[in-house]
């Protein structure tokens, strides 16, 4: 029997079964009665809430706390070929394999019969496979932390080289070329942190389960591979599957925004506080 | 509302209506008043768990100042409106939001005129709101085939109900054409939708949904910075003719389920969500 129906069939009779020993015990002080009543509504609130709740009412009357527990595993973590996530959902393991959908078109560049046969395309890719799939067009701010860097120290060479030629006396031409180039590496600097720079991404996920891990990949992998034929099929392009690193972009939410743009973002918040206030 | 939800009302309802039923045990005065009261609470308290659950739940939880832990790292706030992630003294805060959560889709739906041009406009509308977005965020949609044969049955079922209101309208004295003209067109909808499926078509369900991430120092930065991408992606959204509702409660905690699993099947799936017909 599900778990669901079973808790609730439990609660539901453990209500009904108060209330009507409460109402038949004729000897039973109206006191003690409605103390009896409140308990058996208490169960059938309960009985109704498994519908939707089931998953919170064991941790809720376990832990007896405001900061409830449901899980206390981390959310997923990679296979060891690195080509899908797992996660242990009851006593089954479940495997998520993402595919990357090369798409780098734009309704820009269309004609009005082109955006109609790409619409079509969508359509027919959103029905194509019989299984659960999810297609997902994300759009995450771009890592900049490298291309900073590199900005930030050829600025710093810059500096240093107008520093040492102004203190060894270097000829003014020199000196005015080494600063240019350092306001120069320093300009970019500023611009580069100034705008937020985003990357789009369009990709499917499905999902497997199974009662061992290998078993839960195989059948996942065999989802993805019939995903991606489909997409293969209405779009004419090749898709992949996402592995390693690159999977983290699309669960964790602090590979959305990267750390440097964050920082960025909240000097700027300050400085704008700063101004107002 | 489906029929699950009103079997698990009816059941429960059983409680506050056996307390009605059986007033005289409670002796009479001030007792069976406080007996009436409860069954009123009770009752009240079973419609609104099964008609506006979204509201009520937050509301205790609120209430209350109760989290969830989903997974390690990660939080439910008490206003179940948003995930919080911390890392290293940064909040990731993620928010979900729908127009239509688990609408059904069919292609019988969409053959009214100016189909083609909606699908055209709709490349441009998305290109138009991605654009107008300046923070990460990713839409979904998750789609899953359902069993033909169920689907014919329901709509043979919703036919024959609507041609029993057919006659009823017809032999009523004074007939209003208006409301035999709807039933009409509603009758039509249902055919080609049979026909359709008759024709080979696959029935789908899909679930569109935006998710959003904010980052802050604090909790409560991270959550009105949250709060204010969801305003800005409801904005941006609007030319999509689209109305997009944030998700609280039970359907946040499954939606970010599906960041790591996703259902195996239309059922897993159906179960989770009130259907928006």
């Amino acid at each position: 029997m599900d778990n669901r129906l079973f808790m609730f069939l439990g609660f539901f009779a453990t209500g009904v079964a108060i209330v009507v020993i409460t109402v038949g015990i004729s000897s039973l002080l109206p006191v003690y009665k409605i103390i009896f009543l409140i308990i058996g509504i208490f169960f059938s609130c309960l009985a109704l809430s498994v519908r939707g709740y089931s998953y919170l009412i064991t941790p809720v009357f376990r832990q007896r706390k405001r900061d409830i527990v449901i899980s206390n595993e981390d959310a997923f973590w990679i296979s060891s070929a690195g080509d899908a996530i797992l996660t242990k959902d009851g006593g089954e393991y479940v495997s998520t394999v993402f595919v990357r959908i090369p798409l780098y078109r734009s309704g820009t560049e269309m004609t009005d019969e082109e955006k109609l046969n790409f619409s079509t395309q969508l359509t027919k890719l959103v029905s194509a496979s019989e299984l659960p799939v999810r297609y997902t067009s994300q759009i995450y701010i771009m890592n900049k932390d490298n291309y900073i860097n590199t900005i930030r120290s050829n600025a710093s060479a810059a500096q240093l080289e107008e520093s040492s030629l102004t203190s060894t006396g270097a000829p003014e031409s020199a000196v005015h070329r080494a600063r240019g180039k350092a306001s120069m590496w320093q300009t970019m600097l500023d611009n580069v942190r100034k705008t937020t720079s985003l990357e789009m991404v369009t990709y499917a996920m499905v999902s497997a389960r199974g009662d061992q891990e290998y078993e839960a990949l195989s059948t996942a992998q065999q989802r993805a591979r019939e995903v991606m034929s489909g997409i293969a099929a209405v779009f004419g392009v090749q898709p992949s599957v996402i592995t390693g690193q690159d999977i983290l972009k699309f669960v964790e939410p602090e590979y959305l925004i990267p750390y440097s743009t964050t920082t960025e973002q909240m000097a700027q918040q300050m400085n704008e506080g700063d101004l107002n206030g | 509302m489906d029929e699950e939800a009103i079997m698990y009302l009816v059941f429960c309802a059983i409680v506050p209506v056996l307390i009605i039923a059986n007033l005289g045990a409670f002796g009479g005065g001030i007792w069976s008043v406080l007996a009436v009261l409860l069954a009123a609470l009770n009752l009240t308290f079973l419609v609104a768990m099964t008609f506006a659950d979204f509201f009520v739940f937050p509301l205790i939880t609120g209430m209350l100042g109760i989290t969830f832990q989903p997974f390690k790292d990660y939080k439910i706030t008490k206003g179940q409106d948003a995930v919080i992630k911390n890392i290293n003294g940064l909040y990731y805060a993620t928010g979900f939001v729908t127009s239509n959560l688990f609408a059904f889709v069919f292609k019988a739906e969409q053959t009214e005129e100016g189909l083609e041009m909606k699908q055209v406009q709709a490349i441009d509308a998305w290109e138009k709101m991605v654009m107008s977005v300046k923070f990460a965020f990713k839409f979904h949609v998750l789609s899953v085939a359902r069993d033909v044969q169920i689907v014919r049955d329901e709509l043979e079922g919703k036919r024959s109900y609507q041609e029993f209101e057919m006659s009823k309208a017809l032999q009523a004295k004074n007939s209003n054409e208006v409301i035999i003209g709807g039933i009409q067109r509603k009758i039509n909808v249902i055919q080609a939708q049979i026909d359709n499926i008759g024709g080979g078509e696959k029935p789908m369900a899909s679930l569109m949904y935006f998710e959003t991430t904010a980052v802050g120092v604090s909790e409560k930065s991270a959550l009105d910075a949250l709060a204010a991408q969801v305003k800005q992606l409801q904005v941006a959204a609007s030319g999509m003719n689209t109305q997009l509702t944030r998700i609280v409660g039970r359907e946040l905690y499954i939606l970010f389920r599906y960041s790591f699993m996703l259902p195996v099947d239309f059922n897993e799936m159906h179960s989770n969500f009130d259907v928006e017909q």
